[in-house]
């Protein structure tokens, strides 16, 4: 079935449960499906904007009570919606990096927080993460003072990821952003894998900025996200425009310039907003989305040989599996090569694992119901039955 | 009257995820969908109603 000339209609979640690693919390909720059948059209949230005329402060539909809504939610300040995280990462690295400027990173970090900085001219100073795949504040504070000395200045700006997309691993960004602080660094929270999957509060946190991506984990169409800050930021952050044309004496009111002006014209906002409250509630029930994980991750574990290289217990649903010594032994030999797996999963209603994947894989187990979880983790079972690969008793 | 059914249409889409890849309702489930199915029954007799008269 087609929606329109040579465009499927995607079916991927009604048919089958779908583990890709970076879609499961951005599944919109049936109220954004809705909100988005209702506001398709392009400047659609715009019908009441009035003098002075800026999208963060719109009451019909209620986008300025959102914007208040979700700072509060996030214990911050001042929230602004943006075309994904990596914008916001984007508005913020602006804002506080010139050339040559150091910016610390981790070695688990987005590329998309690299290009940032790049963007802004900085140098990259990756934290490296322990042999575990955490990043301490210890490794931290070894980083500073490694920059302090090559570079003679400090790091302007810290982007630290809560929960990397590397291994799902969770770091301990508080006592990280509190090493920050004592050398003057201000810090970017990147949620893009917690804000709308579990709580997050930045002033308990301490940072400076959070970043949450809205098609990652808040059930909002892409790209969509927001930048929350605290009132001192936000003045430097969400600075308003100060040009003039030489020409026209045209002025531009009270847009901002890292904002572009309005951000979320349509869709991606309402369906944002009309997630929320749902979103709001489900990051209370965190721990029932890792209890699904845990009856998965035993799933696979029954597999001899198969290892979960994430962090054990897991503290996210984004988990990194080793099957090097089990599924992948089958890939060597079938005919369909490392392929057989994939298809396996088809075949019985599971997506989103990269086809050919038999080696080093990631699932993602949020958002699905208990008897789903349940039955997924009988899949791997199953088809390690099915290629006579031993089960751990 | 359109953005019912479509609304009522999606109620069902997301019984489709919640319960992939084999959809086997349990009794809960079941009595929504019934629900969901007579609304939009109604719904599209209305909209023809409304808009062939």
């Amino acid at each position: 079935m087609r929606c329109a000339s040579g465009i499927e209609a995607r079916q991927v979640d009604e048919l089958a449960i779908n583990i890709d690693p970076i879609q499961t919390g951005g599944r919109l909720t049936g109220d954004a499906m809705k909100a988005v059948i209702a506001y398709g059209d392009g400047y659609s949230v715009c019908d009441n904007c009035r003098k002075p005329n800026r999208l963060d402060y719109i009451s019909k539909p209620p986008i300025a009570e959102f914007h208040n809504d979700v700072a509060a939610w996030l214990n911050m300040d001042a929230v602004r919606t943006v075309p994904g995280a990596r914008r916001g990462f984007q508005a913020v690295a602006h804002t506080y990096v010139r050339k040559g400027d150091p910016v610390l990173l981790t070695s688990l970090s987005h590329y998309t927080e690299f290009l940032a900085v790049e963007g802004a001219g900085g140098i990259a100073c990756e934290i490296p993460a322990n042999d575990q795949h955490i990043v301490t504040p210890e490794a931290a504070v070894l980083k500073i003072e490694e920059v302090k000395k090559k570079v003679g200045r400090l790091p302007v700006l810290a982007f630290i990821d809560h929960v990397d997309y590397q291994f799902g691993n969770m770091h301990d960004v508080k006592a990280i952003a509190k090493v920050c602080h004592q050398y003057d660094i201000p810090v970017l929270y990147n949620g893009a894998y917690t804000v709308g999957i579990l709580p997050v509060n930045g002033k308990d946190l301490g940072v400076d900025f959070v970043v949450g991506s809205g098609h990652k984990s808040m059930s909002a169409p892409a790209p969509s996200g927001i930048l929350a800050t605290t009132t001192e930021r936000a003045a430097e952050v969400f600075r308003t425009t100060a040009i003039i044309g030489d020409v026209t004496q045209r002025k531009f009111g009270i847009k901002e310039p890292e904002m572009m002006g309005c951000t979320l014209m349509g869709v991606t906002l309402i369906g944002m907003m009309a997630s929320f409250p749902h979103v709001k509630e489900r990051v209370k029930h965190f721990e029932r989305e890792l209890e699904n994980n845990r009856i998965v991750v035993d799933g696979l574990l029954s597999v001899e040989g198969t290892k979960i290289l994430s962090e054990m217990p897991r503290k996210h649903t984004l988990t990194r599996a080793d099957t090097i010594g089990s599924f992948d032994k089958i890939a060597e030999s079938h005919k369909k090569r490392g392929y057989y797996f994939s298809n396996a999963l088809e075949e019985k209603g599971v997506t989103g694992v990269i086809p050919g994947a038999t080696k080093i894989w990631k699932f993602n187990t949020y958002g699905m119901t208990k008897k789903q979880a349940v039955y997924l983790a009988e899949v791997f079972v199953d088809i390690a039955r099915e290629n006579d690969l031993p089960l751990r008793v | 009257m359109t953005f019912q059914a479509l609304f009522t249409l999606t109620d069902l889409r997301i019984i489709l995820r919640e319960t992939a890849p084999k959809h086997d309702l349990d009794d809960k489930q079941r009595v929504e969908t019934e629900r969901l199915l007579e609304n939009l029954e109604r719904q599209v007799a209305s909209l023809k109603q409304e808009m062939l008269k």
